[in-house]
């Protein structure tokens, strides 16, 4: 579980937190897919306006960088690929692998981007409630034809109500199993199935209980519809977002 | 007046068994019953026709003159549920998320919504934590946070289907005492157990079903000393001849 | 009368827990020799099998969704589209085609284990296609390389999951008995 709190909505005040969602998530898609396309001088542009928002929206940047560790891994691994990888003027030859400063250069603006883009993301869920953002991503869907945005929302809220609830259950069953002997069985297949065919009825239980309770209290789709308010700072940001991100593609 | 009349309901499941059969017996409004019976002998079948999770198959249910099959959003609005299981029937990523769900599905605008969300968590005492996430919450504030749910519906009848089950004694009497809270402001109440000790000395009535059919149905005091031939066991207290006692003395 | 509301009810509760098995499933592993088997992707495949190519494809569609905006559906925690842009994001949107293929074919084949086995193998080959490819542009490393970080390891706990998936989807069939 300590996993998946790692990674969650600080409650504050700041502009970051005030936002109309909807231009939230547009900013971030926009500067996101644009940054991909972007070269040092706009990613330093970017750095410096990214840590500028870290700062306004008081966000504890020590347990940032602790959530990050894990990918901090990944960037690494990209970069040595990168680097080893990348044809051209050798500078050191290691046994095989040569290592170019053209790989240097492009491993390092990879990782860059990347690096970024989950700030960005990472940014976004901590200053954004989990049900605002639910209430967007059905804003945005309603438009679409075949796509029921009421249910989509429903459904992500479900997901994360199940989550724990797997889990929790999934501990149970491997200890009720270890306690039993489990361990001394070395078959995996025996093992997976094992575990995944209580855990799949107990959880499938669950879900036919909520799908009732859900009938009990009501549940259609044709529900409230939450309003969502937009104000003039919004569509300065939004303007702003757009400024930058054309910067970003054509430095 | 009588809130529900229940009139010759019989319920088969589709593989034939029978859920219960003829049950004929009306509810005052205000009333605290307490359902008793061995598993399996039709008390969730029972609950469940009365806000139309389930429809007769012969007989009829009607809540204040109406029949449960004509309109059953009225009913399901009506007649609020608690169930057994507290953990699968909370919906929301937060407290205050998981109590708006119904008041949404009932298409009242925001405000109202809100107003309600915010009395209900008071009258459950949970209005403290309505940002957190329900999914750590006790036993106990699980089962009033379903409650909740259920207030901000406002349905005038509160069934609780053994409401006591996995609780520990500190959760026992936070959910007695919410009910007997609810029934003082004149809610009625509907408490479907196996169970009597905790409950029963609270209770204007007390209905005993066995295999699907309402054996007796009289005040606690009348019947209490039959009730072992059903499957229900009788409170210590009776059997030694004392009163009972309320779980929160 | 009631019964269409109901039975929708209950698709959109089961499309969910999938959903939420296949998060579930990255924090989820046995310890079986050197590399522990996550039990993601399993999930995925059971998906199709169980749920059938429209809820398959609906289910996997929202668990992407959420993690895009940024719930934390992904294993490390770290939601957000930089997920979905790293270097793993391949394998995830390689879900959407393998679900929907793995549900097709048990549709139009009737259920039967041997399909069933076909389904999911043509199923992980998607999954791996999408994976890899985004992987190498990524990295930019040599074909061969990209498959030794990429494949290789987690083929054979792949054969493992699909020999469990088998029986397991036998077991499961009846209890979840959704009509159409």
């Amino acid at each position: 579980m300590a996993e998946l709190t790692a990674f969650h909505f600080h409650p504050g005040a700041s502009l970051l937190h005030t936002l109309d969602v909807r231009f939230k998530i547009l900013s971030f898609v926009l500067i996101s897919i644009s940054s991909l396309k972007a070269y040092p001088l706009s990613l330093s542009i970017l750095t410096l306006v990214i840590f500028y928002a870290i700062l306004i929206s008081y966000l504890p940047f020590k347990s940032i960088l602790k959530e990050l560790r894990y990918f901090f891994v990944l960037l690494v691994f990209i970069f040595i690929a990168r680097a080893i990888f990348t044809p051209e003027s050798p500078v050191a030859d290691l046994k095989q692998s040569v290592v170019a400063w053209q790989g240097i250069y492009s491993g390092a603006l990879v990782c860059w981007r990347l690096l970024l883009v989950v700030l960005l993301g990472l940014i976004f869920v901590s200053t954004t409630k989990p049900s605002d953002i639910r209430i967007a991503v059905e804003w945005f869907l309603t438009p679409f034809p075949f796509i029921p945005g009421k249910r989509v929302a429903t459904m992500m809220s479900l997901i994360m109500r199940f989550v724990p609830l797997i889990l929790d259950q999934a501990r149970e069953t491997v200890d009720a199993q270890r306690s039993r002997g489990v361990e001394n069985r070395k078959n995996p297949v025996y093992r997976l199935i094992k575990l995944i065919i209580p855990l799949m009825i107990r959880t499938f239980e669950k879900a036919d209980k909520l799908a009732v309770a859900m009938e009990a209290r009501c549940y259609s789709e044709k529900r409230t519809n939450k309003a969502l308010s937009s104000n003039r700072s919004d569509w300065i940001t939004l303007f702003g977002i757009i400024c930058l991100s054309i910067l970003l593609v054509n430095n | 007046m009588n809130i529900i009349e229940v009139t010759n309901l019989s319920h088969r499941f589709p593989d034939g068994t029978i859920g219960i059969e003829d049950i004929t017996l009306s509810i005052r409004e205000g009333e605290f019953i307490v359902i008793a019976g061995r598993n399996g002998s039709g008390k969730t079948t029972f609950l469940r026709h009365l806000n139309g999770l389930l429809l007769p198959d012969t007989g009829a249910v009607r809540l204040a003159g109406v029949p449960v099959s004509r309109d059953i959003p009225r009913a399901r609005q009506m007649v609020g549920m608690v169930f057994q299981d507290a953990d699968s029937q909370i919906v929301g990523e937060t407290v205050f998320d998981d109590v708006a769900f119904g008041p949404e599905n009932l298409c009242l605008n925001e405000c109202e919504v809100k107003r309600r969300v915010i009395k209900s968590l008071k009258a459950v005492g949970l209005i403290d934590i309505a940002d957190q996430r329900p999914h750590l919450l006790s036993g106990g504030e699980k089962r009033r946070l379903a409650v909740a749910g259920i207030l901000a519906m406002e349905s005038r009848v509160l069934v609780f289907d053994e409401p006591f089950s996995d609780l520990d004694y500190p959760g026992v009497r936070q959910i007695l005492h919410q009910a007997l809270s609810l029934h003082k402001a004149g809610h009625t109440i509907l408490i479907a157990t196996h169970d009597l000790e905790k409950v029963i000395a609270h209770a204007d009535r007390l209905l005993i079903m066995s295999d699907g059919k309402v054996i007796m149905d009289n005040a606690p005091e009348v019947i209490i000393k039959d009730v072992e031939a059903f499957g229900v066991r009788e409170p210590c207290a009776s059997r030694l001849g004392m009163e009972i006692e309320s779980w929160l003395n | 009368m009631n019964t269409n509301h109901s039975i929708q009810l209950r698709k959109t509760a089961y499309a969910s827990l999938f959903a939420a098995l296949i998060a579930a499933g990255a924090y989820l592993s046995i310890p079986i020799g050197p590399v522990p088997i996550v039990l993601q992707n399993l999930f995925v495949l059971l998906a199709g099998l169980l749920l059938g190519s429209r809820m398959g494809l609906a289910s996997v569609s929202v668990y992407l969704l959420a993690g895009a905006c940024g719930f934390p559906v992904f294993a490390g925690g770290t939601g957000g589209i930089g997920r979905l842009l790293g270097p793993t994001g391949g394998y995830l949107f390689g879900y959407l085609p393998a679900v929907y293929i793995i549900g097709l074919l048990t549709e139009k084949t009737g259920l039967h284990a041997g399909f069933d086995v076909i389904a999911m193998c043509c199923g992980s080959v998607v999954i791996y296609a999408c994976g890899l490819a985004w992987l190498k542009l990524l990295t930019g490393m040599t074909l061969n390389k990209t498959l030794i970080v990429g494949m290789y390891p987690f083929i054979l706990g792949d054969a493992l999951k699909i020999a469990a998936a088998v029986p397991i989807a036998k077991a499961l069939r009846p209890i979840m008995r959704i009509k159409d």
